[in-house]
């Protein structure tokens, strides 16, 4: 979840007449998690749904809402002009095919509207533009750039001075040599050709999804922005330019629209949509008896508009909100409107008897017995090494399910064995005093089409006089005690244990599982200084059975 | 101290009623016990304060080698006097039969006048009855004498001459018994023993501690009627993700935070229906390209919500109350707070009575059971559900609120593309989280490590 760095006095300038302790309470009311609190400044954790709240003027329009300041939808002015114009050719819509974009003018913009600006450019990039591939926005200096624009297509060799650099660089040295080229050059494919924004003049304003050019780097004495968001689907494009629209003119800039034409591209509407909804579903889904009018203050104190229209509710809710599809998500918006502090748990008696599943009492009726022959529970993941599996103990590794790209060298193989799991446990142990009894149950994968899971018990049993007869005797007590069930262990040679001191455990004629004193060299390999015996059974395939 | 005895205390007492002051010695030969078990029941009835321990050095004289030489054959000059009695002797030959002493013979013999030598030969003058320190050397003898007794002995002759008298320094010890001592009777105690003395550890054998609160956990939800389901570690991606309107792109699907395996598709993964209502939501609702192919990839599943909602995709009951507890999988870095593979606890409630305060009031009487009273809900945001809540509760130990488990109703878009048609609450979350709290760990990977130290000293009922 992304994390955002507020500053209270500036809410608190944001927002109107409200005290330090008041955001901080009602933040988390909002779905924000505040992360850590250092004096003025707070870190804050939002949600990837909520892209607006990727900058403290996002937050700040939020918490009015919540707390009464200034509620209902924030309605976005864009004056309609026709200065502004881009023209998108045919070439790019095989790379990269839509653009859009607005004007901000009359702007103040200082250090910490320019450090939000930049925060919530790389949140979006991240979160809904899926690492710029979906859509990336560029921010530019109005004044610097000449209209009317083109969208178009250059080849590898055009040069400009990009963002950060004191000299003209071609796009093949962009691509490979830049930080930003190193990144996200792999998203414009293996085309020979690259989009690009180009104004009258034939300078670069910008190389999308990579980098803006350097002439129009905004700073603290820009007053007028040039907005462009490009992207593969025009419809995200323009939900990532609500939002950045949104944000520009909460934060005191007159936005002004820009035609743009050419290959399927249009003008952005930036419209706001109607959603109607029912108070019933409302109150059956919130358990709740709210009247129409509380039901509207909620979905206003929301910071969406709504009027009763018969026995419906009708909402109108701004374009930077495309996180909400349907009513579930109003029914949601009226909750936080209401806010979840004032819900009361309600507890509706069972009409249900509750059931423990057989798996579950089998395998609890299994650890008693195995407590009761003196045994102690261990508990290894799942996902193992290749060390562990097979390395360690000379088994086959022909058959491994790996997973992909671990972060950890320990966890990278499913296990198809439990006992290697224990007998490192007993590497780790050879401190600590003997005998040393232990048991696992748990699931061991097998290659089949896709993946065959069962349930697996192993035991190992670790002392100077451990052998073969004490361990058949705890396997053969277990099943016969626990589960009348009788076992026959036939000779077998296998390479983690010792020859002549093996069999398998057939059950019905059915080989379930193998028994034995464990091969010396694994010992050793361990480091461990006493003879260890154990064995491993399906489960699956005996007490689990018929289940 | 409760008054009990070992045997061979109560032999010891038994002895030194008999015969008050002891040595180790004789209670050696009283009682027939061992030297080392006379010394052990000494050391514990002085303890008890039943016993007193005299110990005090003295020392005693006896006869050194050349005191015992001259007990046997006589001091030196007496020898030399003796062999020339009858007549002069040659020098050599008298040399010959002293030996050694010869020495200190002539030069005591010629200092008191007894003898005048020639050349060569010795000749007596006269032998007195009785030479100094004869008398004391027969009063010693073979015999130790304690120093006090030798006053009356005159040493002053024999102390001059090395060798002849050793002084040896004895620690005694005499043992006898206190005044309460006295009028203990150990008859009548048999067979006790100490009972408050430090015993040797045993180590049980027991069901690993995180167990033990998955199974407090189930039986919770048991009886708060819910039944129990299972499912596969290993999920399609289509009931892990697709199924949960979880979009393909979606960061979430990424290697860097699920565990894919390593080539393998499923080949069936639902019912031609349920795949085209599945896809056709996402390509609604997200706006883009679905494939099949990514809802083939396994991954380890990164949630239990995928067997419920296979679940409730098959059955699709008008009510039901069922949990489904296992492990999930995170493709993180091992830390003291994150693991890769944990322990998830789900439950949902379908039916008419689903509605968000009874899912709060779940959560309340759940979170009652395992003993955490003060809890709070705060909005959140999951893709599959809507809305969306998450508890906090209040750890009195670390003095703070902390996250625990997720909840919200499921999203129209899961749910009505796979046929279910009522309400569906669901909440869920880590196991290891609340058995960290119950155990005061603070690392999560000792669940794991089957460290003997730990298993075997962890208290069962906290």
């Amino acid at each position: 979840m992304p994390v955002i760095e507020l500053s209270y006095s500036r809410l608190q300038k944001l927002i109107g007449k409200v005290s330090k302790k008041q955001i901080s309470d009602s933040l988390p009311f909002l779905g924000l998690d505040i992360e850590s609190e250092d004096k003025d400044l707070v870190r804050i954790e939002y949600s990837p749904n909520r892209p607006d709240y990727s900058t403290d003027i996002g937050i700040a329009l939020g918490l009015q809402g919540l707390l009464g300041i200034k509620t209902g939808l924030l309605k976005l002015t864009v004056k309609s002009s026709k200065n502004y114009t881009i023209t998108v050719k045919p070439t790019v819509s095989k790379i990269r095919p839509f653009v859009t974009g607005i004007i901000a003018k009359n702007g103040k913009i200082d250090d910490k509207t320019i450090k939000q600006l930049m925060t919530m450019q790389e949140d979006l990039h991240f979160g809904i533009g899926r690492k710029r591939k979906k859509s990336s926005i560029g921010i530019h200096d109005l004044d610097k750039i000449s209209f009317p624009l083109t969208y178009t297509t250059v080849d590898k060799n055009h040069k400009f001075i990009p963002l950060n650099s004191e000299k003209e660089l071609s796009i093949s040295e962009i691509i490979s040599d830049t930080e930003t080229g190193k990144d996200y050059g792999h998203l414009l494919g293996q085309s020979s050709k690259v989009p690009i924004i180009i104004d009258s003049n034939k300078n670069t304003v910008s190389f999308p999804p990579i980098i803006n050019a350097g002439i129009t780097t905004v700073t603290t004495k820009t007053k007028n922005l040039f907005v462009e968001v490009t992207g593969i689907n025009k419809a995200d494009a323009e939900d990532m330019l609500s939002v950045v629209a949104t944000i520009l003119q909460s934060a005191g800039f007159s936005l002004e629209n820009i035609q743009i034409s050419g290959a399927k591209n249009s003008s952005p509407k930036l419209q706001e949509k109607k959603l109607s909804i029912d108070s019933s579903l409302i109150n059956q889904t919130l358990g709740l008896d709210l009247s129409t009018p509380k039901i509207i203050s909620s979905l206003k104190k929301s910071r969406l508009n709504a009027i009763s229209k018969g026995k419906k509710i009708v909402c109108t809710i701004p374009a930077y909100r495309f996180d909400i599809f349907g009513p579930m998500d109003l029914v949601e918006e009226v909750a936080l409107g209401y806010g979840i502090q004032n819900f009361e748990p309600t507890v509706s008696p069972s009409q249900t008897i509750g059931q423990t599943n057989p798996v579950s009492l089998h395998l609890k009726s299994l650890n008693q017995t195995m407590i009761g022959l003196g045994f102690l529970e261990a508990l290894n993941s799942s996902l193992s090494s290749k060390r562990v599996l097979y390395e360690m103990t000379n088994r086959d590794s022909k058959n491994i399910i790996s997973v992909l790209d671990s972060k950890s060298q320990e966890h990278t193989i499913l296990r198809d064995s439990i006992l290697p799991g224990l007998l490192e446990n007993l590497s780790r142990n050879i401190h600590e005093s003997y005998p040393q009894k232990m048991f696992e149950t748990g699931n061991i994968f097998n290659l089949e089409q896709p993946i065959s899971e069962k349930i697996n018990l192993a035991v190992i049993s670790a002392h100077k006089d451990a052998n073969f007869t004490e361990i058949k005797s705890v396997l053969q007590t277990l099943l016969k005690i626990g589960f009348s069930i009788q076992i026959q262990t036939k000779t077998i040679s296998h390479s983690s244990f010792k020859d002549g001191h093996c069999a398998n455990i057939i059950l019905n004629g059915n080989i379930i599982g193998i028994i034995g004193e464990i091969d010396s060299t694994i010992i050793e390999n361990y480091k461990i200084r006493v003879p260890v015996v154990g064995f491993e059974i399906s489960l699956s395939e005996s007490i689990l059975k018929s289940l | 101290m409760s008054q009990v005895f070992h045997d061979i205390e109560k032999k010891i007492i038994n002895s030194l009623k008999e015969n008050p002051i002891q040595t180790p010695e004789t209670l050696e030969n009283s009682t027939q016990l061992s030297p080392d078990q006379i010394r052990r029941g000494i050391e514990w009835l002085k303890l008890k304060d039943l016993a007193i321990v005299d110990e005090s050095k003295s020392s005693v004289l006896r006869l050194g080698k050349n005191g015992l030489d001259s007990f046997e054959k006589g001091l030196p000059e007496r020898r030399l006097l003796n062999l020339i009695k009858s007549g002069p002797k040659k020098l050599s030959e008298i040399q010959k039969e002293l030996g050694f002493v010869f020495g200190p013979a002539i030069g005591l013999c010629r200092k008191n006048n007894w003898i005048e030598t020639s050349s060569d030969q010795i000749i007596l003058k006269t032998i007195p009855s009785e030479l100094p320190g004869e008398k004391s050397l027969q009063l010693i003898g073979n015999n130790k004498l304690p120093k006090e007794q030798t006053d009356k002995i005159d040493l002053s002759e024999l102390l001059k001459r090395p060798d002849f008298i050793l002084e040896d320094i004895i620690k005694n010890k005499k043992i006898s018994l206190t005044q309460s001592a006295k009028s203990l009777d150990v008859s009548n105690i048999s067979g006790a023993i100490d009972v408050e003395a430090e015993v040797p550890e045993v180590f049980v054998a027991r069901t690993h501690p995180l167990k033990d609160t998955i199974d407090e956990i189930r039986e919770i939800f048991v009886t708060l009627g819910f039944s129990e389901i299972l499912g596969n570690m290993t999920q399609s991606s289509f009931w892990n993700f697709d199924a949960l309107f979880t979009p393909q792109d979606h960061p979430a699907r990424e290697l860097q935070d699920t565990f894919f395996l390593d080539g393998i598709s499923a080949k069936k993964i639902a019912n031609p229906e349920q795949i085209r209502k599945v896809s056709d939501s996402h390509k609604k609702n997200w706006r883009y390209q679905w494939d099949i192919n990514e809802a083939r990839k396994m991954v380890l599943r990164t949630h239990t919500t995928c067997v419920t909602i296979k679940h409730l995709a098959e059955n699709k009951p008008d009510e039901a109350r069922i949990f489904s507890l296992g492990r999930v999988f995170r493709n993180e870095k091992v830390s003291y707070k994150h693991l890769v593979e944990f322990n998830q606890i789900e439950g949902i409630v379908v039916g008419k009575d689903a509605n968000l305060r009874n899912l709060m009031g779940i959560q309340r009487e759940f979170y009652k059971r395992i003993g955490i009273t003060k809890i709070k809900f705060w909005p959140t945001f999951f893709p599959y559900t809507e809305p969306s809540l998450q508890t906090m509760v209040y750890n009195e130990k670390l003095g703070k609120w902390i996250e625990l488990f997720g909840m919200g109703i499921f999203r129209p878009e899961v749910t009505k593309p796979l046929g279910i048609t009522k309400p569906v609450l669901a909440w869920g979350g880590g196991i290891e989280r609340i058995a960290m709290l119950k155990y005061d760990l603070d690392d999560v990977r000792e669940f794991y490590n089957n460290n003997l130290g730990w298993l075997r000293s962890n208290t069962k009922c906290q």
